[in-house]
């Protein structure tokens, strides 16, 4: 099973930026924990992170009929972009949309998602470890015989 | 080192599985909610204690009764959109009520309540607690939900 976690902009200044909403752990940090979760439950994790939204629509393109599921974190482009709710449309496989704090707790301008619409699934305010569980969840989605969200099987 | 005791309430909806739209949970019962938080609670050293009720004001009285003996909770408010009638103000005013507590809480939903056609129209708006959202991931997502307090109350 392949998985692509997409991350929008400012993640990249992730253990710097506000620490006390987004943790002290960096994307690097993130990304090395994920692959080795990946390694131990058979799964091909990719980490892609761009501050371009075009980018973030060309790498959703690029994983139709490829990756089996995107776990999308679109950073602000959540609240804005209609081109990335098209692109998860286009997307044939499992989309979760992930942010480590929960947008519906903050400024109402984080209430909108155009993301949300076009995901099979939200994960959020799990902190950064809730790529990690998210991961582990979808390897026991695949392995998993109950009737689940069906693109996933 | 004492065992962290995690609160899982399920509101209104959860009861009877043809209140489930559509073929995706047509056969997911609330003993296979059950026995999923179970297993994985069991597996990760956890505690549990797991409620569902057809009435608002019997969820109300266990959040706010009861939150104060558990280390987390995970509520699911309503559990099916054909269900949606619980009074969402009172139960976002009852959690606000528990914030003193400061325990973690996980909302969970079985379905993408940001759909169009979901008849769910908010999650749970509260900014003085921190509060996870899990939508769309059916059963599973109890799973997701024990799993992070887990590892939030490991810290």
């Amino acid at each position: 099973m392949k998985v692509q976690v997409i991350n929008g902009p400012n993640l990249n200044l992730l253990g710097t930026r506000e620490p006390e909403i987004y943790g002290y752990d960096t994307l690097a940090d993130i990304t090395a924990r994920c692959q080795k979760l990946g390694d131990e439950t058979g799964m091909e994790v990719s980490f892609l992170q761009s501050n371009y939204e075009g980018q973030i629509v060309t790498w959703i393109q690029e994983a139709i009929h490829k990756i089996d599921a995107i776990i999308i974190n679109a950073g602000a482009y959540t609240h804005t972009s209609i081109a990335i709710h098209d692109a998860l449309r286009a997307y044939t496989g499992f989309t979760v949309e992930l942010h480590i704090s929960n947008p519906h707790l903050r400024e109402p301008f984080r209430h909108i998602s155009y993301v949300s619409s076009a995901a099979d699934a939200i994960v959020a305010g799990l902190g950064v470890q809730g790529y990690e569980h998210t991961i582990t969840m979808l390897a026991k989605l695949r392995n998993c015989s109950t009737k689940l969200p069906s693109s996933a099987a | 080192m004492t065992i962290k005791h995690v609160l899982i309430l399920n509101g209104p909806g959860l009861a009877d599985p043809s209140d489930f739209d559509g073929n995706s949970y047509g056969d997911l019962y609330l003993r296979d909610i059950e026995k999923e938080c179970l297993q994985v609670s069991q597996q990760l050293g956890l505690s549990t204690d797991f409620r569902q009720t057809e009435d608002e004001e019997t969820l109300f009285r266990w959040i706010a009764d009861d939150s104060k003996g558990a280390d987390g909770l995970i509520i699911n408010p309503v559990g099916s959109s054909r269900a949606a009638s619980l009074n969402f103000e009172q139960c976002c005013s009852t959690i606000r009520s528990i914030a003193h507590l400061k325990i973690p809480v996980i909302e969970v939903h079985l379905e993408n309540i940001f759909l169009p056609d979901s008849k769910i129209e908010k999650p749970i708006q509260i900014p003085e607690i921190e509060i996870g959202l899990i939508s769309g991931l059916g059963l599973q997502g109890y799973g997701l939900a024990i799993q992070s307090l887990a590892s939030k109350l490991k810290t």
